[in-house]
């Protein structure tokens, strides 16, 4: 008998100790990579992006996995009763996981996820069709300025990143306008291509699959994006208007200190592919590169930029 | 001339052979209820960025057309739509297997899902750019009256039974709002459970809802499951009939394929509104229009036809505005962009070669999908009539298992499914049938979304009256809801004056489409023809008021739990409780009354020691899945179900063998999720 638990200790102790040693060759078998939103969103561009260098930087595989629903709560629900030996990884966005919480009980608290590196962001931009009769974003907000609620942006999702965007910019522009919920950037898109709604809120990245059938009035970013060099950002047109969704990898709460860093360094690896940064940036992605050291700093200042909106949006009242 | 050109570059014996490959594998995945043609292509992708474009394409391509129509297999052997596309193929298509024309079934589907095929895929090729332009002049209100039109097939569905129908679409309808709402956010109806935030999933609601009650009723019987026709002649894939069938169709097949290729091109519609609606248009149209739902070959083709030219219409917006049609779309467009391909409006100049050899890709992937699918239709058949029912029961039991846990590896769908189930099996005894609960949880959102969308941009422009009634695309589908509402009326009407039978007489004597179906059927029996001189003397329809009580009381709780909603959350479920309310009060009136069809009785030779056994051992199954994990439970409830399900004794040798065949069974199914899906397993004390 305790020759059996001695075995059983020392085995267990061997077993503990592995995944130190393990993380310098981590990884040694393909790395499951769950997506919490379905096929053909952002995420899961990205996440393709990522999965086409990954073999190259790692020696191994990456698999792909949609496990969508409730907007990604579902998944994020469940992250943490996945086992945290490194080969499952989560993706994980903003501002959803700070303001999912706050709006009531979703199964998961924003600290209890661990997100591990925040690779790029998606900015917010506004979308009109080619033939629209606003062909500056001064025109759109004369526009709404002589009719109060006139102007319909269609965006993706209730109480999301383009939900947020356009709140800030009513309250910037001096504006009032209403935001029509989609249930995602494909339908969305569709409707402002088809002028069912006068303008799109949406994410830059819808500028590059439409060619000229859109025209981008605004981008939420600090500079003007490498794909799309003529389109102002909005803080050149005096709104202070940046963001959009910030997408990263998140991790099992029983992972390890040391194998949360080393996931972090192969997505900052491919953060610095130059096919990768090619492809995401001929998509309109910003690349951001936040790893695990810089997350607690970065969550902090992204949760009370947050909080401050969330009060906008009537949450967590 | 240069399109020749492409299609010799997609001749090529590489791509042909992808091609072949994606066929079968497409096929047998979406067999299989819940494995669906988004997971097998999703899978296979990253195999795809080693090849040229065009020839990972076709791959892709070619597996997402298997799987659509690999869907009807499950559809019209078990009763369960292998994929949602596949629905209205389960109407008539199980009816058929029933009564010994499973073979035939599966042949009509082939045939139809082939040339459905072609339709879209030419489409594809030849009218692209503008078709795509049918995706952008759809606008949420006629998504909204798109859905309200799929939901008019209730009635249809449900004559004689009309209440009994709107109070299913009702709960469906309820069921379609659990969890987050796109539209307004609000997190409703989850009992403050987590596994409910993400709403009821559609695929494993189909699966529990027709395919548990079909085990159940299995397992009480010693009948065989679907009659085997005794006449050799017919006993398998029929080639020459299901042909002779189809072709006096040819005009359904056409129509239900165009009605497929412009519905692919919507996105978000998708494949199940397209079987839906051309199966509402076939009945409408056909002179046996009382035969649907009973085993009427055009409805298997209506459906079928449509859901496969939904594969080719669907790439349309894809390609061309870059907004996937549907979710394998969605992935297969992710792999082109990885790819380095630029999509959009300049994809057809731009990167044509590539664009063509596709297209022509998916064209032959179709053609070979007609021998492909048959061999493997005729072996599915073959298998399902010969397997022992000790075999039968624990595999699609197996099989039930394993579609709703593999769509999200979420055990909770699993237990989803087998919930639903259970009530499926109860409300259809008393008449509910599955059918409109599954329109109502499809449709509802698309509907919900739809109709608030067109609220809210026509308050915002002060023209809410205008934005719903006033557009002409949405003029001609509330017409044609209207159309398939009224014209049942109108046909009895007129053959009222005229003297003449009714249609729906008539129709029973016809010859040419016998609808005797065995009195132990676990079908929807919806399309009662013979309530119209209704037996005044028949008994007090208890169960049925009983049930209809619980229904108002859900419907008065709904009602109650809007109050915390937002007024965007609130507007649809707050009106879909009250007319749930509503028609449960007419059903008690009804039923007091002693009108409106009666309950089925139970079959008298039916063993409900066994049912309720099983009931119990499933139910253990699903629960124990998370503490013994997937292949020990898995096991252990097959063996259980196999001993439950003979109704013989049987020798030891064959015992051995069919335990042999049960681990098989079981390893098979666990290498194929853990293995070759790469889905994450739940892992109890064993595995």
């Amino acid at each position: 008998m305790s020759i059996k638990r001695t075995l059983i200790v020392a085995g267990l102790t061997l077993m503990a100790a592995m995944p130190a040693l393990a993380e310098s060759d981590f990884p040694t078998k393909p790395i499951t990579y769950i997506i919490p939103f379905n096929a053909g969103g952002e995420s899961d561009l990205s996440a393709r992006f990522q999965q086409a260098e990954w073999k190259e930087h790692t020696g191994q595989d990456v698999i792909i996995q949609y496990q969508s629903g409730a907007g990604g709560a579902q998944a994020w629900s469940q992250l943490n009763s996945i086992q945290g030996d490194g080969y499952t990884i989560m993706g994980i966005n903003l501002p959803h996981t700070v303001l999912q919480p706050m709006e009531g009980s979703v199964g998961y608290k924003t600290d209890e996820l661990t997100p591990v590196n925040y690779f790029h962001y998606t900015p917010n931009a506004i979308f009109v069709t080619k033939d629209s009769e606003y062909k500056t974003l001064q025109d759109l907000i004369d526009y709404a300025k002589e009719n109060p609620g006139l102007v319909t942006f269609a965006g993706s999702g209730a109480k999301s990143a383009n939900n947020l965007g356009q709140l800030q910019f009513d309250n910037l522009a001096g504006v009032k306008t209403t935001y029509i919920p989609f249930s995602g950037t494909g339908p969305s898109i569709t409707a402002v291509l088809g002028s069912q709604t006068t303008a799109g809120f949406n994410y830059a990245t819808s500028g590059t699959n439409q060619g000229d059938a859109l025209r981008m009035l605004a981008v939420a970013s600090e500079k003007r994006l490498p794909a799309f060099p003529d389109v102002p950002t909005f803080k050149e047109l005096g709104l202070d208007i940046v963001g959009g969704a910030y997408r990263g990898v998140a991790v099992p709460d029983s992972t390890s200190e040391g194998m949360r860093q080393r996931i972090s360094d192969i997505v900052t690896e491919i953060n610095h592919d130059p096919d990768f940064i090619k492809k995401m940036e001929d998509g309109g992605f910003v690349l951001t590169d936040i790893g695990y050291g810089q997350m607690p700093a970065f969550m902090k200042k992204m949760k009370a930029e947050y909080a401050k909106s969330a009060a906008a949006l009537g949450i967590g009242n | 001339m240069e399109l020749l050109g492409y299609l010799l570059d997609a001749l090529t014996p590489f791509n042909l052979m992808l091609a072949l490959i994606g066929v079968v594998l497409g096929t047998v995945i979406g067999a299989l209820p819940g494995l669906s043609a988004t997971m097998a292509v999703a899978v296979l992708v990253p195999f795809t960025f080693s090849m040229e474009p065009a020839s990972g394409l076709i791959a892709l391509g070619a597996i997402y057309t298997g799987a659509i129509y690999g869907g009807a297999f499950a559809a019209i052997l078990v009763n369960t739509p292998g994929t949602p596309s596949a629905i209205a193929t389960t109407f008539d298509g199980y009816p058929m297997a029933r009564r010994g024309d499973g073979g035939l079934a599966i042949t009509l589907a082939n045939l139809a899902s082939v040339f459905g095929g072609m339709v879209g895929a030419i489409a594809l090729l030849l009218l692209a750019p503008p078709l795509a332009k049918v995706a952008l002049v759809f606008g949420p209100p006629e998504y909204f009256w798109l859905a309200v039109f799929g939901l008019t097939l209730i009635s249809a569905l449900s004559v004689g039974n009309t209440l009994k129908g709107l109070v299913g679409a009702c709960l469906g309808l309820l069921l379609s709002m659990v969890g987050v709402a796109v539209v307004g956010g609000d997190v409703r109806y989850t009992l403050d459970s987590p596994a409910l935030l993400g709403g009821i999933d559609i695929t494993s609601a189909l699966i529990g809802l027709y395919c548990v009650p079909v085990i159940l009723d299995l397992v009480a019987t010693r009948a065989a499951h679907l009659k085997i026709n005794s006449d050799i002649e017919k006993d398998g894939i029929r080639l020459r009939e299901a042909m002779g069938i189809a072709w006096r169709s040819k005009f359904n097949v056409i129509r239900s394929s165009v009605i497929g290729t412009v519905i692919g091109i919507l996105p978000g519609a998708g494949g199940s509104i397209a079987g839906l609606v051309s199966y509402t248009e076939a009945r409408r149209s056909s002179k046996y229009s009382a035969n649907f739902g009973k085993g009427e070959p055009d409805g298997v083709i209506a459906t079928e036809a449509a859901n496969n030219a939904t594969v080719g219409g669907g790439f349309i917006p894809t390609l061309v505005l870059g907004i996937p049609g549907t979710p394998p779309d969605a992935i297969i467009l992710g792999a082109l962009l990885v790819q380095g391909i630029k999509i959009g409006p300049t994809l057809f100049n731009s990167e044509s070669q590539v664009v063509y050899t596709f297209i022509f890709g998916l064209l032959i992937a179709t053609v070979l999908m007609l021998p492909a699918g048959l061999l493997i239709g005729r072996y599915a058949y073959k298998s399902v009539v010969s397997f022992p029912k000790s075999l039968l029961v624990p595999t699609v039991a197996f099989m039930t298992v394993v579609g709703s846990f593999a769509i999200h590896s979420n055990i909770n769908d699993t237990q989803m499914m087998l919930g639903l189930g259970v009530v499926a099996w109860v409300l259809n005894r008393y008449g509910f049938a599955p059918s409109p609960i599954v329109l109502g949880l499809v449709l509802g959102q698309i509907a919900e979304q739809g109709f608030v969308q067109t609220y809210l941009i026509g308050n915002a422009t002060h023209n809410i009256s205008g934005m719903f009634f006033g557009r002409p695309i949405s003029i001609g589908i509330i017409l044609a809801a209207l159309l398939t509402l009224g014209y049942p009326f109108f046909a009895e009407w007129r053959a009222r004056k005229r003297h003449i039978p009714p249609l729906t007489e008539r129709a029973m004597a016809a010859e040419a489409h016998p609808t005797d179906i065995p009195p132990t059927s676990a079908t929807p029996d919806t399309a009662k023809p013979d309530s119209a001189n209704g037996d005044s003397a028949r008994a007090l329809d208890t169960g049925a008021i009983l049930l209809a009580v619980v229904f108002a009381a859900i419907g008065i709780t709904a009602y109650m739990g809007t109050e915390a909603m937002s007024s965007m959350g609130s507007v649809f479920p707050a009106t879909i409780s009250v007319l749930l309310v509503v028609f449960s009060i007419g059903l008690v009136v009804f039923a007091l009354l002693r009108k409106g069809s009666p309950s089925k009785g139970g079959d008298p030779a039916a063993s409900t020691t066994r049912r309720i056994l099983l009931g119990i051992v499933f139910g253990l199954w699903v629960f124990l899945i998370p503490v013994l994990g997937f292949f020990v439970a898995g096991l252990a409830a097959f063996g259980t179900m196999m001993v439950l399900a003979e109704h013989e004794t049987c020798p030891a040798k064959t015992w051995l063998i069919r335990a042999i065949t049960a681990v098989a069974v079981v390893a098979g199914f666990w290498w194929l999720m853990a293995d070759v899906l790469l889905l994450r397993m739940p892992m109890g004390l064993f595995f």
